[in-house]
This record gives C-alpha cells, sequence and structure tokens, in this order.
C-alpha cells in the first residue's frame, strides 16, 4: 500500500512536467525539417490528446484528400480542442509525412528492381 | 436477389451523386483496435457466489471500423467488435453535415453523453478497467450493483443532431441532441436490464415504442498551445417498460484539463430510476404512501493520466458508487449502499500503439460480501494494439 501512496505522489508531482512529454509514439521532432517543426508540434500536442499519435502515422493514408476529411472529422469531434488554424498546421505536417513515406516506398522500390537485375 | 442488388447500387449511386461534393473518389480509412485482459482477483472463490460476481480471467475487446468519406459533407461509419457479449455492432451510422454547426446522424451509435464515452475504446485509455460510473461488467459484484450508472458504451438506433464552433482560436462549444430507442426492462421491473438491450432473445427494436431525449453542451477552452480545458453537462430521459409507465433520467457534468501531456479528468453521473411497486411485498424496506418508488445511484470518478517517461505512463484514479433508495429483499445492498475504489496502474509502451497495460484495484463496499469482507483487490494485466 506504501508503495502504491509514493508511486501516487509521484504522478501527483509530476503533473504537467515538460520533461516527461517525450512523444514516443511519435517521430523525434529533431529529425523532423525545421520549416514543418511547429506543425508536427501542434499535430503531437493536439492528435494525442484522444488516440495513439500510431493512428494516423500507420494508417497508411497517401492522399492529400483523404487527409483533409480526416483531420476535418477529427476537428469536429466533440472537446478535440483542434482550432481551424491548428487544423491547417496539423494538415501541412501530415502532408509532409505522406510525401516522405511515398518517396521512401518509391526508394524501396528502386532498390529490390535494382537486385533483381 | 437481382433486382435488390441492382436496388442498392442505384441507391448509392443516387447518394454519391447528390452528396459527392469535391471528392474525386470515395475516401475508406479502416482501422482497429484489440485489448487481452487478464483480471486476476485473489480472492475468488469457485466455491462461494462470490466467485459468480467478477467476470475475472481473460477477456478479449476487438474492433474493426471502416469510415467512408463520400463527400465533404456525407459520410458513413461501420464499426464491429468482439467482446464479452460475442460480435456486436457499435456503429453503424451516416452522418450529413451542413455546416460544422449542423450535423445530422442517423444509424446506429453511441449517443452523446460524458466525457469517458469518447475514449471508451481500449486503445485510448490507459487502464484495462472504465471508470465505475461507465463499468460495464468489469466491477466486483457487478450483480449486487447492476454495474455502473451508465455502462459505456450504449449504441442506440436513432437519430442526432450534433455540431461545434470556435469562438475565435480559444473556445470551442460542441452540442448534440438526440433521440433514440432507449433502455429496456420488464413490466415489473426493479432495475434497467443491460442484457434485454442487446439480448438476440428478443428483438432489436424498443420496448414500447417511445423514444429516449437527450443532449449534451461541452465547453472547450484553449488555455495555452499545449493546455486546454473541457466542461460539459449531459442528460437523458425515457421510459423503459412496456407500458411507458417507468422512467430513467441520467445527468452527467465532466471536467477534464490537460497540461502538457497530463490529463486530469472528472466526472460525475447520476440516475434517477424508477420502479415497479405493485407487489411491495418484495421490498426490504416498507414503502411509504407516497413516492419510495425510485432509487438514484452516483458516480463519479477522478483520475490523473501521467507520462513519466517517453514509454512508461502511470495512472491513479479514485471512483465509487453510491446508491439510495429501496432494495428487494433478496439484495445483499441497503437503502443506502456504497463502493469505492482506489486504481493505480502503469501502461508500458512497447511499439508505437501497442502497449501493456498494468493495474492494481483496491475496493471498499459499505455491505459486507459473501464471506463477510468489506475489501477486495484486484488486478490488470493487459495488451492493447491498434492495427
Amino acid at each position: 500500500m506504501k508503495r502504491l501512496f509514493a508511486l501516487f505522489l509521484l504522478a501527483v508531482g509530476s503533473i504537467g512536467c515538460p520533461g516527461s512529454s517525450g512523444q514516443a509514439e511519435g517521430l523525434d521532432p529533431s529529425k523532423v525539417p525545421s520549416e514543418i517543426r511547429d506543425d508536427y508540434g501542434v499535430f503531437a500536442q493536439r492528435c494525442s490528446k484522444c488516440h495513439s499519435l500510431a493512428r494516423p502515422l500507420q494508417s497508411g493514408i497517401e492522399d492529400d484528400l483523404f487527409w483533409e476529411y480526416y483531420v476535418a472529422r477529427m476537428r469536429r469531434m466533440p472537446g478535440s480542442g483542434i482550432s481551424p488554424a491548428d487544423e491547417k498546421q496539423i494538415l501541412r505536417f501530415l502532408k509532409y509525412y505522406s510525401a516522405e513515406q511515398r518517396k521512401k516506398r518509391a526508394g524501396m522500390a528502386n532498390t529490390s528492381s535494382e537486385g533483381a537485375l | 436477389m437481382s433486382r435488390k442488388l441492382l436496388g442498392a447500387a442505384m441507391v448509392a449511386s443516387a447518394a454519391v451523386a447528390l452528396f459527392g461534393g469535391r471528392a474525386a473518389a470515395v475516401e475508406r480509412n479502416f482501422a482497429g483496435s484489440a485489448q487481452f485482459d487478464y483480471h486476476f482477483v485473489p480472492k475468488a472463490n469457485t466455491m462461494s457466489t462470490e466467485r459468480q460476481v467478477p467476470l475475472d480471467g481473460f477477456t478479449t475487446e476487438a474492433s474493426l471500423k471502416a469510415a467512408i468519406d463520400i463527400s465533404d459533407k456525407f459520410s458513413a461509419n461501420v464499426k464491429m467488435c468482439f467482446g464479452c457479449h460475442g460480435f456486436e455492432l457499435p456503429m453503424a451510422h451516416f452522418d450529413y453535415r451542413i455546416a460544422d454547426e449542423l450535423n445530422f446522424r442517423v444509424g446506429r451509435f453511441s449517443p452523446a453523453f460524458g466525457n469517458f464515452n469518447l475514449r471508451h475504446d481500449p486503445a485510448n485509455h490507459r487502464l484495462s478497467s472504465k471508470p465505475l460510473p461507465y463499468d460495464m461488467g468489469r466491477m466486483l459484484r457487478m450483480r449486487e450493483w447492476n454495474m455502473g450508472v451508465l455502462p459505456s458504451p450504449f449504441p442506440d438506433n436513432g437519430l442526432e443532431i450534433n455540431g461545434t464552433h470556435w469562438f475565435g482560436l480559444s473556445a470551442q462549444l460542441d452540442y448534440a441532441i438526440y433521440a433514440v430507442n432507449g433502455f429496456r426492462s420488464d413490466t415489473s421491473a426493479q432495475d434497467l436490464d443491460w442484457q434485454a438491450n442487446r439480448s438476440r432473445d428478443s428483438y432489436y427494436t424498443d420496448n414500447n415504442g417511445r423514444p429516449t431525449l437527450g443532449g449534451r453542451a461541452a465547453l472547450t477552452l484553449k488555455l495555452s498551445s499545449t493546455s486546454d480545458l473541457t466542461i460539459g453537462a449531459s442528460g437523458m430521459h425515457g421510459t423503459f417498460d412496456p407500458t411507458n409507465t417507468l422512467t430513467y433520467t441520467i445527468v452527467g457534468a465532466d471536467f477534464a484539463l490537460r497540461l502538457n501531456r497530463t490529463n486530469i479528468r472528472a466526472e460525475w453521473l447520476a440516475r434517477r430510476q424508477e420502479f415497479d411497486t405493485s407487489d411491495p411485498t418484495i421490498f426490504r424496506y416498507r414503502l411509504p404512501s407516497s413516492g419510495g418508488d425510485f432509487f438514484v445511484k452516483h458516480g463519479a470518478y477522478v483520475e490523473i493520466e501521467q507520462p513519466l517517461t517517453p514509454k512508461i505512463d502511470l495512472l491513479a484514479r479514485v471512483d465509487g458508487l453510491y446508491r439510495k433508495g429501496n432494495v428487494v429483499v433478496a439484495s445483499p445492498l441497503r437503502r443506502q449502499s456504497a463502493v469505492s475504489r482506489l486504481t493505480l496502474g502503469m501502461s508500458f509502451l512497447l511499439a508505437p500503439g501497442y502497449r501493456v497495460k498494468v493495474s492494481g484495484e483496491m475496493w471498499d463496499f459499505s455491505d459486507a460480501g459473501p464471506n463477510g469482507r468489506h475489501t477486495d483487490l484486484g488486478m490488470h494485466l493487459g495488451l492493447v494494439g491498434t492495427y
């Protein structure tokens, strides 16, 4: 019981502690290009409120129009806290992320086809 | 058969033509989650009635959802899940959105109530168990208590009008009003019959033809770029017996504060439940000449969700139920009964989207159990993943 209480105190003591805000389910912010880093920050903060960041990052969505529908739907969720301004930043990041995924896949496809020759 | 298929295809084509806005093609997204949990109750004993009280042992909750955006105005959602009840269809609805502030939802869905219901999917909350007001089968002595105030999720068939509006960049107002079938029970009911709401033994239609009406309003304030506060109020009212004479009213208030990645949440729910008093001999306490034909069940929780490291979250929750009102002679409860629970848990990230959940629960009941005890312990070990 004492151990449980100590854990409880630890939780209370670290409330809002910025040092504990690592985004293990997301990307390493230092590896995100500086021009998109703020957008990623809004994405990570807003989208992790209700679900894991793995949800959008592993969704396999690559179509920009689909992202627009998807993020608009999330913005309209009750209590989402995603303002129209946040929506623009989140979309900017997700479109960048999708483009990177497409590039990666194209690179892998080229590598495998070269290997086959 | 071919005529029916042709008809369905024509209706679908007409819908796309009617509602198809900018979409070049119908967009579909599939997502799901699964949680495998082992609930260990050390004092549970197969030789006593207590063993029948918790659903301990292994449980599985799995779901798969398809979200279909036909246009920026028209969308559909279908969700299948498998849990303690077997296969269920908790979601199958259409949304037609005229504006952010005005959306029509028709079909099968969980009507808007409270804050937890938005996170009821096991992948979206860090403990294996739900808060007691929303408990659906994981509480100890659940038969005595007939579960929480409003077991979540509570999908139903009906219509909901909802919307959201931003005032500037710092305040979001949400609302929802709905009419759904509502909960059910027999004519001589003493409480809601949760199993009757989903039993395959009867029709999946209302038992009295009168809808339950309800609504919710919530205000979210952005306090800074990394913090926000939501306060909300919900309510629903309807009849639940076949003759439309017995009513239930559920109200709730909720508070959620997010500071960086720390979440502090609190909710209170109360259900005023009328019961049949045509046979006064079944009750433990003498019925008054007027009134006395209802009980009130309150439920509340406060929880803190705190990331300790990027891969470990710590959770602490205090929750409880309080019931006031007459009981049947056979009930182990009394005129006033209460239960409280302290839960401490940790959630470990294995890989993006995959977590192990570990928690311990300490229960305290106002009434002695079959073995004369007022306290009990429970533990959960679960694995949850998204796909």
